[in-house]
């Protein structure tokens, strides 16, 4: 799990996609994309608000636990209100990424 | 691995996402070059591959999909599958109470903390036998199946396992979604239904054994390749007429390597003496030997 895992919330994108037709392997594929995107526009975010030298130094903790809640602790002394900003990328992505479901079941 | 697919709605978004996720790397990668100077730049990618949650299924050009199974694992379990080998019997049987001794200390020895057949002086009717998949179980009233994914992979995983109509042996994990906590989750995420009413005692003390046997923490391998995790007892079952001993979660089947196919393999499940809970449920490595 990852140490942002709790201020994403993907429960409704994957309700979207619960209802499709899809086989056990298109669902995997669909799903590593969703959380890839997520991880590459999170990891941003993080890492536009730190300074070269706390990017490192944050990169080097991941290497040594990526689940660790010392990310958490270490973002929350460098970054104001990390928590909501990571909320927030992530909430407009899986809103767009559930629009695009939509509009995916429309397609005959 | 191409993908073909005569799915539009898949195809759709597969595009739509894959083109997303180039757009997201170059962005990336353009942004924080500056870290990528200090780490090599495969570093940084390897970074991004071993944070990525179910990082073997990194989309790339062509991308392929995780297949959900944990591979086996080339490591200090492995040496363990191989002490094993002897003595574990090649046919479906139940351990005699010397090989269980034997595999008891062998489990202890390397995982570093009590295992057993028996603990307290009870014991349940077999510590070998065959499991088979069980569904997800609701943990609280108003609970769903897409609420036990913590990311989409998780769903693709384990939600086609889908959820038990009727609640576990011990009712709801906890009274409601705002007072489940991070151990309620990880009880229902690794939990095992065994055979608690074949028990021995079982019947003549039935308060007592249910209280003992109410999420014990029981360790389960897979003999064949070692892989192994920490459980707990959440459930009875199965029934007799099924042929099997007992049930693991989908997380359960996963991290043991018998998620694919038939869902059904032989284990060794014996108890975990953690008076203090200190030993955490999930997947479990040997750790390496003091020389």
């Amino acid at each position: 799990m990852a140490f942002y895992t709790k201020y994403v919330v993907v429960e409704s994108l994957v309700s979207e996609l619960h209802e499709m037709d899809l086989s056990e392997s298109e669902r995997a594929h669909l799903s590593a994309l969703i959380d890839s995107n997520l991880h590459h526009q999170i990891m941003d975010e993080i890492l536009s608000s730190l300074s070269v030298d706390d990017k490192k130094l944050f990169i080097k903790l991941m290497e040594k636990d990526p689940e660790s809640e010392r990310l958490m602790e270490f973002l929350n002394g460098k970054v104001d209100n990390i928590e909501g900003r990571i909320q927030k990328v992530a909430d407009e992505l899986v809103s767009e990424m559930e629009k695009d479901v939509k509009e995916a079941k429309k397609i005959k | 691995m191409l993908f073909s697919s005569k799915k539009p709605h898949y195809e759709h978004l597969r595009k739509k996402w894959t083109a997303k996720h180039r757009s997201l790397q170059e962005k990336f990668f353009d942004k924080h070059s500056d870290v990528g100077r200090q780490i090599a730049l495969g570093s940084l990618g390897s970074l991004m591959l071993l944070t990525t949650p179910n990082a073997t299924a990194l989309p790339g050009h062509n991308l392929v999909a995780d297949s959900g199974q944990i591979t086996r694992v080339k490591d200090n379990n492995a040496v363990l599958a191989e002490d094993l080998k002897d003595k574990v019997p090649t046919d479906m049987r139940s351990l005699s109470i010397t090989e269980e001794q034997d595999i008891g200390t062998i489990l202890t020895e390397s995982f570093g903390f009590n295992v057993s057949a028996e603990l307290q002086g009870k014991r349940l009717n077999r510590s070998y036998g065959l499991i088979g998949g069980e569904q997800h179980l609701y943990r609280y009233p108003g609970d769903n199946l897409i609420k036990h994914a913590d990311n989409a992979s998780d769903w693709a995983m384990y939600g086609s396992s889908g959820i038990a109509p009727g609640l576990g042996a011990w009712g709801y994990f906890t009274s409601s979604e705002a007072q489940m906590t991070s151990k309620d989750i990880m009880r229902e995420k690794y939990y095992i239904a065994v055979q608690t009413f074949l028990a021995p005692g079982f019947s003549e003390r039935t308060a007592e054994y249910r209280d003992f046997f109410k999420y014990r923490k029981m360790l389960l391998i897979n003999p064949k390749t070692g892989q192994a995790v920490v459980t707990d007892i959440a459930d009875a079952g199965p029934s007799e007429f099924t042929g099997k001993h007992l049930g693991g979660s989908p997380e359960v089947m996963h991290a043991i390597g018998l998620a694919q196919g038939p869902r059904k393999g032989a284990v060794l499940y014996f108890f975990i003496d953690d008076p203090n809970d200190t030993i955490p449920l999930g997947p479990i490595k040997v750790p390496e030997r003091e020389a």
